[in-house]
């Protein structure tokens, strides 16, 4: 499962979320703000290949209108900075 | 709360039961009372007819659908990973639930698959106890979705849960006697569960920006919920309807279930996704 683990920390790691170790028995992880450390929510290491880039850039919206992420704002603050164009439509279409 | 849950509860009150999950649960009473909510997915073409019950030798390839199924179903006490999967419902709840009232009912809905977890589990010693203390995790992508949004669990529920209704309901008819035993059970609280996501994907869907939000992750569900289903030219299908384990092929229960959602997803307000857009398994 490493290979599947490891691409799906790499998807997530430039919105600043960090993958924890194992949050339940085997198979599923903890998903924290690399910031401050808040939980965000879980995923599981059954997704095929290509799936975790995909999803997490299909989520991009949302984080930067912060309908996804932390309260603290990293997730926004990181979509703004990886596509400042995206980030600005994505807030308005959100408002 | 309507005037008739009011009654409801207060009968519940005189008999000295608990109102449950504020009030609403179980989710499926109301809808079942009202008729059977799911289609009918019984067997159309001839086949012959077998029972087996606990106990029984069982043909060995008949023995090989019945285990493979179950370790799809894999909602089992001795399944550590089923077990995983629920202590992620009691975090997401915790992290994304918007308030005591949700977090309540998710409990409601973490009691009864473990109910399931007691019922399947003795399915499984009566087969192979070798088996009922294997863990398997769950090998669809579909239970490893990321879920950082209480609408990614709403949808979760609405559309995986009512997967398992289906498959149950499938099993009214089933060939291997405990499992047409506990279907009816299953099926109601595999819908039930489903009512509940729909419960919270309604009130999501209430606000702008939260169906704004369903709306940009239902593809997401949405492929994923066709895809459990598997593909419409599985070469198994025809052996698991010969033996009896199942009535219906993948593509018809498939088409059923979308009818089914669809219908839902409309009356909320949504814009349902190209079929096929995101899927893996057609």
């Amino acid at each position: 499962m490493s290979a599947i683990l490891d691409e799906i920390r790499a998807a997530y790691q430039p919105l600043g979320v960090a993958v924890e170790g194992v949050a339940t028995y085997g198979t599923y992880y903890r998903l924290r703000c690399a910031r401050c450390g808040a939980a965000l929510g879980c995923v599981g290491d059954r997704l095929l290949p290509g799936m975790a880039r995909e999803l997490v850039d299909g989520e991009m919206d949302l984080y930067a209108a912060g309908l996804a992420g932390c309260a603290c704002g990293h997730q926004a603050e990181r979509a703004v900075a990886i596509d400042p164009g995206r980030a600005a439509a994505a807030k308005a279409r959100f408002a | 709360m309507a005037s008739g849950n009011m009654i409801e509860d207060e009968r519940d009150s005189e008999r000295g039961e608990r109102v449950r999950g504020g009030g609403l649960w179980p989710f499926w009473t109301q809808i079942y009372a009202e008729g059977d909510p799911l289609p009918d997915l019984s067997c159309k073409v001839d086949r012959p007819e077998y029972n087996f019950d606990e106990g029984d030798d069982l043909p060995e390839d008949y023995r090989g659908l019945l285990m493979k199924m179950l370790r799809h179903e894999g909602e089992r006490a001795g399944n550590k990973s089923f077990l995983g999967l629920m202590g992620t419902c009691i975090e997401v709840a915790e992290t994304l639930a918007p308030d005591a009232a949700a977090r309540l009912i998710k409990s409601e809905y973490l009691a009864e698959e473990l109910k399931h977890a007691i019922m399947f589990h003795r399915i499984a010693v009566g087969l192979d106890p070798d088996f009922a203390l294997r863990d398997v995790p769950y090998a669809h992508y579909a239970f490893h979705l990321p879920k950082e949004t209480w609408a990614d669990d709403a949808l979760f529920h609405f559309l995986i849960d009512l997967n398992g209704a289906f498959h149950a309901r499938d099993w009214r008819e089933s060939s291997y006697v405990p499992l047409r035993k506990i279907s009816r059970t299953v099926e109601r609280d595999e819908f039930g569960h489903s009512e509940m996501g729909y419960h919270f994907l309604r009130a999501i869907c209430a606000e702008r920006r939260g169906r704004a939000l369903a709306q940009t992750l239902l593809p997401k569900w949405y492929a994923a919920a066709l895809d459990m289903f598997g593909r419409s030219d599985s070469p198994n299908t025809p052996r698991f309807i010969q033996w009896g384990l199942k009535g219906v092929g993948n593509s018809e229960i498939r088409a059923a279930y979308k009818t089914y959602v669809d219908r839902k997803l409309v009356a909320l307000g949504l814009d349902l996704p190209d079929e096929r857009q995101g899927r893996r398994f057609l």
